[in-house]
């Protein structure tokens, strides 16, 4: 008698359930799914580059060949005895905001800037002794980016990490 | 007449005469179960025939996947690629540009249905590993210059605020979509953010008489991901039909879908 009541409870169990996976599996549906995605190819790579002679520092910036597109700007300080003058012979460093001097076109993947030439002032044919000067450059790149219809821009609110290079004399 | 009437009170015709009713009763019976069953099965096979559910999303004007249940009971479907079309134009994906991305559904079975729409946006590393250290939100995928996690009902579809999470955006268009019907777009234009590129480390060396700085993107090569998947369910009962598959409770008024 036990058993039988457990097996009445067990087979009402059962219809319950089977009951409620009826109603479950009585609606239409399907579905569909779709996926995509780019790597994006910001470069890894631009340098600067500075060399001096006859008391100028010619300032070269190249983005490496495996790089994205950049735009570059750059200034450099000295103490207030020797000022700076700068100059290019292709007038594609412009002076803009910030003080800084802006490269003109775009660096694609490989590409070098023409050179800024920053001419030191005022230094003497002799330097003395203990006499000591230093001329700092610091550039900034930043990827281009691009407006919503596809015309690129330099975004300078996004600063990338400053580079900064320091060189003169001491004697 | 006698005769006849001494035939009929006999016990044996008696019995005989209702073992004859008998078996023309239950003959009569079996004879109406067999007209309810046929009659049951064509009802049924034709039920069948009608509710052939089907869904398609569509990019840029063409269907890229597909689920239809189809005629002899089988699924037909297929699962394309999203963006496949992006760089037609660049060689690589620009910053800030805004791309075409023109996402829609369309219902391509035999009944009515509701929708509902799951989007994915996430980044992985070089390896294929997904990083969470980059944000979603840098790939904007919009609708009227607005991020469709922002969608307003006037669009025709509702964005489903418990079911977000900072990868997953769920939308649900509000009205039932008829067969053959295809939605309004629940996106028009897809953009990668410039911020990405805003994390770069640098090193610095002498070399050649002169100082190399060196900038490295940590982000180059990451590559970002877009999942979009579309459900469907019948219109007939769609609150419990909604809530039963998809477990979110609705409500239906006159056709339009709220979410509760």
């Amino acid at each position: 008698m036990k058993y039988k009541n457990i097996f009445l409870a067990a087979a009402a169990g059962m219809l319950i359930l089977s009951a409620g996976a009826g109603s479950a599996w009585a609606y239409f549906t399907t579905y569909t799914e779709a996926a995509g995605g780019y790597a994006i190819q910001l470069g890894s790579q631009s340098e600067v580059t500075e060399t001096l002679d006859s008391w100028t520092k010619h300032v070269t910036v190249t983005n490496d060949a495996s790089s994205g597109p950049v735009y570059v700007r750059a200034k450099a300080f000295s103490g207030g005895s020797y000022p700076l003058t700068y100059s290019d012979s292709d007038n594609r460093w412009t002076l803009g905001e910030e003080g800084y001097y802006y490269y003109s076109e775009i660096l694609l993947a490989g590409e070098a800037s023409g050179p800024l030439d920053i001419h030191i002032d005022g230094v003497p044919q002799k330097v003395k002794d203990g006499e000591n000067f230093n001329v700092v450059v610091v550039y900034e790149s930043t990827p281009v980016c691009y407006r919503e219809d596809g015309t690129p821009y330099a975004d300078w609110s996004m600063i990338l990490d400053n580079g900064t290079t320091e060189g003169g004399v001491t004697e | 007449m006698r005769k006849l009437k001494k035939i009929i009170t006999m016990p044996v015709v008696t019995v005989a005469a209702f073992v004859l009713a008998a078996v023309l009763l239950l003959t009569s019976s079996i004879g109406g179960a067999r007209a309810a069953l046929t009659y049951y099965s064509e009802t049924y096979a034709a039920r069948v025939a009608m509710s052939s559910i089907g869904v398609t999303l569509n990019e840029n004007g063409t269907a890229v996947s597909y689920r239809n249940y189809d005629e002899d009971g089988e699924w037909n479907q297929e699962a394309g690629d999203l963006l496949a079309g992006m760089l037609e134009e660049d060689t690589s994906v620009r910053l800030g540009k805004n791309y075409r991305e023109e996402l829609s559904v369309t219902n391509s079975g035999d009944i009515s249905q509701y929708i509902r729409v799951s989007i994915f946006r996430y980044w992985t590393d070089a390896d294929g590993n997904k990083n969470r250290e980059i944000s979603p939100d840098m790939i904007g995928l919009k609708l009227g210059g607005e991020d469709i996690a922002e969608l307003e009902p006037a669009t025709g579809w509702l964005t489903d605020k418990e079911a977000a999470t900072q990868e997953r955006t769920v939308l649900y268009y509000s009205k039932a979509l008829a067969p053959g019907e295809t939605t309004p777009f629940f996106a028009d234009s897809l953009t990668i953010d410039g911020r990405v590129a805003s994390k770069v480390t640098q090193t610095e060396e002498k070399k050649d008489g002169g100082t190399v700085i060196t900038t490295e993107y940590d982000y180059d090569g990451y590559r970002f991901c877009l999942e979009a998947r579309v459900d469907a369910v019948q219109e007939h009962n769609a609150q419990d039909a909604i809530y039963s598959a998809w477990g979110r409770r609705v409500s239906v008024d006159n056709g339009t879908l709220r979410l509760e």
